[in-house]
């Protein structure tokens, strides 16, 4: 009766200690872990298992499990202060890809063939090798490619088009529950939050998801999906209407008669064009 | 529908929209669309104050259609 209750205590103090190291060695998602890590969290593994068993002694057991937590750490410290030291642990990335030709010796060099290769370019979208500029393999074994710059998708920066500035939206409710937290950082309460549910004429209860931009607009999600709510089209409408002021601006210019009066009309819509330049990002995105 | 009226109407809703412009400035966090904004605000005010003056002489030129 004895033997199952210490081993039970066994394996959760075990169990505890392999846990800590673990979070101790990295915070890492398992597929992207450096091969000398991932050996470590198999040798810590074992060692624990087979100490939970009673295969090994627990003295040795725990001497093994140090070494192979200190050194990890150790390593990885140095390797952070060292770049030799980086090199000699992780090894060093492989160019695969140069000018748009494939390394023939570094793909041997990697163990790979021409089609492991494509495959590991088609799962990144890349269809056609000769889109590919250059592709290096990763320590951790991931193959990255950058696009020759004609096959890249194209950003706002490309059309010279200038876009507005956006921040993360915030998420305010979830499960029909105020989250003070995001509300506060956006400088805002639950008081204007009920405000802006009362204007939607959406109760709190029927609220799944609610975010709000960095313009301060507020997206619902509710649980009846039967009940359209109006999307915040404030911006849209807002530049609709001063597009119309500008119109009346020119067009009062054109019927007047006065000379000053023109003028001022004239110059007022010139103005205002400009500024429906300048504010056409920021309203319309 | 006389002219005064009209410049009227347009004055309306430029003010609105100057109301909402200033309700994004306040709202927004981030600095440069806040220029961007406060910018706008500026000329929307000089744009008013030319409309509010011309409505002026236009009430003076044709004060029969006053209050319309």
């Amino acid at each position: 009766m004895q033997e199952p209750i210490y081993v039970i205590i066994r394996t959760l103090a075990l169990f505890s200690i392999v846990w800590l190291s673990i979070r101790l060695i990295g915070k890492r998602n398992i597929s992207r872990v450096k091969p000398f890590n991932f050996m470590s969290y198999i040798v810590l593994a074992i060692v624990a298992t087979l100490m939970s068993l009673n295969l090994i002694d627990l003295i040795s057991g725990f001497i093994v499990l140090l070494t192979w937590l200190v050194l990890p750490i150790a390593l990885d410290y140095l390797s952070i202060k060292s770049e030799a030291i980086h090199q000699l642990i992780n090894g060093k990335e492989t160019v695969l890809i140069k000018h748009g030709k494939i390394m023939e010796e570094n793909l041997i060099q990697v163990r790979m063939t021409g089609e492991d290769l494509l495959a590991e370019l088609r799962s990144k979208n890349i269809f056609n090798m000769t889109d590919v500029e250059f592709a290096v393999m990763e320590t951790n074994g991931e193959i990255n490619a950058y696009l020759k710059s004609d096959k890249k998708p194209v950003s706002a920066h490309d059309l010279g088009e200038k876009v507005a500035p956006q921040a993360e939206p915030q998420t305010v409710i979830m499960d029909g529950n105020f989250l003070n937290e995001p509300l506060s950082s956006l400088g805002l309460n639950q008081e204007w939050l009920k405000v802006e549910l009362d204007k939607m004429g959406v109760a709190l209860e029927n609220v799944f998801l609610a975010q709000v931009d960095s313009s301060g607009d507020l997206f619902l999600d509710l649980f009846d999906d039967a009940v359209e709510i109006p999307q915040p089209k404030v911006k849209e409408l807002l530049y609709a209407n001063l597009e119309k002021i500008q119109a009346d601006l020119s067009t009062f210019s054109l019927q007047t008669d006065d000379k000053t009066a023109k003028g001022m009309y004239l110059r007022n819509s010139q103005k205002f064009e400009n500024l429906l330049d300048k504010l056409r990002p920021y309203l319309l995105n | 529908m006389t002219v005064a009226s009209q410049v009227k109407q347009t004055l309306a809703s430029l003010k609105g929209a100057r109301g909402t412009l200033n309700m994004y400035s306040v709202q927004t966090r981030d600095d440069e669309t806040q220029s961007v904004y406060t910018n706008s605000l500026e000329i929307a005010d000089t744009i008013i104050n030319d409309l509010e003056d011309r409505l002026k002489t236009l009430e003076f030129e044709e004060p029969q259609y006053k209050g319309n």
